[in-house]
């Protein structure tokens, strides 16, 4: 029994990183520029279908294909932002909600012309590794690996470069920015870029040892929601927090209740969340 | 020679429906510490945003070295090299106060700089040297200001404006900061001083201009307002 809670914690957990990982595009994206994306969802389906095509069409690694996604998802994410973003930027939250909704729409839509919605999966795997009781996926593993070395990535990029400090000023305050010379459309483009590939690259993560269709990102979105109230939304690493905690409920849930209640229970700590400490465990940021 | 860096002319601005600014003109001459007094609310704030392009003007013109920046927005301008220390400080509050020093020097003309004005910021308010990997928001209102005015330097500005210095600071403080103001004028820095402190302003500055609801009221060297009698009833309490 002590065996089996501890290996549905561990592999929860490590599931938790990638749900933090994506989560944290999310937290970033709000955090910078007030906005709600709505199409994170489809953006981790994306990243899905980007492993699965380079995987079976090209023979790819899949942690060699992530380092095609992430130009290509900072590119998409570019776009989406200079289309369907940029221009409400300042408008009401209505607006951006319904925006990136729409790109949502979008992208499911065409996925939907072009994959179906039936089942994927990528064949691929990297044994077990095995650790005294513990039976661990390597891919969940190296998934878990994967995530962690990113949120540095993306902690060196914001903490230690210019653009990255720049990012940090417009989500600090946005006005004071342009004062010093930075320019704002640039630098929300650039952060919406970066959220785009986060979302992408969970999303690419989560097919080495998860079937999934091109509606998939939907269950994965509201998860992300859960997690940025949990950690607090705009903070990155309340995130990667917020994923863990995510992560672990869903390994130890189903050992007292069936799997389908997993999502009763992550979403009443959700309502809970925001009834009690609704800037999150490690407190929004502004 | 006197030459002119800024130039506002006859410049109409508010917000919403509401006129704030009814055409106002005004000019910083190189090298001088040019003032704008008047009470609170007459639109100091609003022409100063002006200005700096966070506001679009509803008539009129800015001219910064004889070059039209009307519809420049504010990061070019900033890039051009005009410096706001905006009213309440507006800094990167989560970011540490190296860091806010970092992203004054962010734009173009700045970056070169760097090292030069670093130094410089830090022989004026050696607080901040100590202070440097504090987060801004933790510092006091004093030490806050302070910081504003050395980020504002480090833009290496052509012309540096200031929004209230001396607004909610002890005297001691405030007489600090003045005296700071009059030395980066000796320096040879183009200076406007927006202040409600009619009497300090007055005092160290070259030229002023008196704003009374959204109109230039007056103006002349600061030792000639100073001395006129509508001024000193107004806002000196004498």
């Amino acid at each position: 029994m002590l065996a089996q809670i501890l290996a549905s914690l561990v592999d929860g957990i490590l599931l938790g990183f990638v749900y933090g990982l994506a989560a944290m595009g999310l937290s970033l994206i709000w955090g910078v520029m007030r906005v709600i994306n709505l199409s994170h969802g489809a953006i981790m389906a994306l990243g899905m279908f980007g492993i699965y095509l380079t995987f079976t069409h090209l023979g790819l690694n899949p942690y060699l294909a992530l380092l095609l996604l992430a130009p290509a998802s900072l590119l998409f994410g570019f776009l989406v932002y200079g289309v369907a973003v940029h221009r409400i930027i300042n408008a009401p939250y209505l607006s951006s909600l319904l925006a990136t909704f729409a790109v949502n729409m979008m992208v499911i839509g065409i996925g939907t012309a072009v994959f179906t919605t039936s089942l994927y999966n990528v064949d691929f795997s990297l044994g077990t590794v095995r650790a005294g009781v513990l039976a661990l996926p390597g891919t969940r593993l190296a998934a878990a690996a994967a995530a962690v070395l990113i949120t540095a990535g993306l902690y060196l990029f914001l903490y230690r470069t210019r653009p990255g400090k720049a990012i940090r000023a417009v989500a600090n305050n946005r006005a004071a920015a342009a004062l010093m010379g930075i320019p704002p459309a640039q630098t929300l483009a650039l952060s919406f870029g970066i959220g785009t590939l986060l979302a992408a690259l969970a999303g690419g993560l989560i097919t080495t040892f998860f079937p999934f269709t091109i509606l998939s990102g939907s269950g994965y979105q509201s998860k992300s929601f859960v997690i940025c109230v949990l950690g607090g939304l705009g903070n990155p690493l309340g995130a990667l927090l917020g994923g863990l905690i995510l992560g672990a409920m869903e390994g130890l849930i189903p050992i007292v209740l069936p799997v389908s209640w997993v999502p009763v229970v992550e979403f009443t700590l959700f309502v809970l969340i925001l009834l009690i400490r609704p800037s999150g465990l490690l407190g929004a940021r502004t | 020679m006197m030459s002119t860096v800024l130039e506002v002319q006859d410049v109409a601005s508010g917000y919403g429906e509401v006129q704030i600014l009814w055409g106002v003109s005004l000019r910083l001459e190189e090298g001088k510490l040019t003032t704008l007094v008047g009470s609170n609310g007459v639109g100091k704030t609003t022409l100063l945003r002006t200005v700096t392009g966070l506001l679009r003007p509803w008539k009129g013109k800015v001219l910064f070295q004889g070059k039209d920046i009307t519809r420049l927005p504010p990061h070019e301008r900033a890039n051009a090299g005009i410096a706001l220390v905006p009213e309440g400080r507006q800094l990167f509050t989560d970011m540490t106060v190296a860091e806010n020093l970092e992203m004054g020097a962010f734009s173009r003309r700045a970056i070169a700089h760097r090292r030069k004005n670093l130094e410089r910021v830090f022989d004026l308010f050696p607080r901040l040297k100590e202070r440097q990997q504090q987060k801004a928001g933790t510092l006091s209102g004093g030490e806050q200001q302070m910081l504003a005015v050395a980020r504002g330097l480090m833009a290496e500005p052509e012309v540096l404006m200031i929004d209230e210095l001396s607004l909610g600071l002890s005297p001691v403080l405030s007489l600090s900061l003045f005296e700071t103001m009059r030395q980066l004028r000796a320096e040879g820095l183009t200076i406007l001083l927006v202040e409600q402190n009619v009497h300090m302003a007055l005092a160290i500055s070259d030229y002023a201009y008196v704003l009374s609801e959204g109109r230039i009221w007056m103006e002349g060297p600061a030792r000639e307002v100073a001395a006129r009698e509508e001024i000193r009833q107004a806002y000196l309490g004498m």
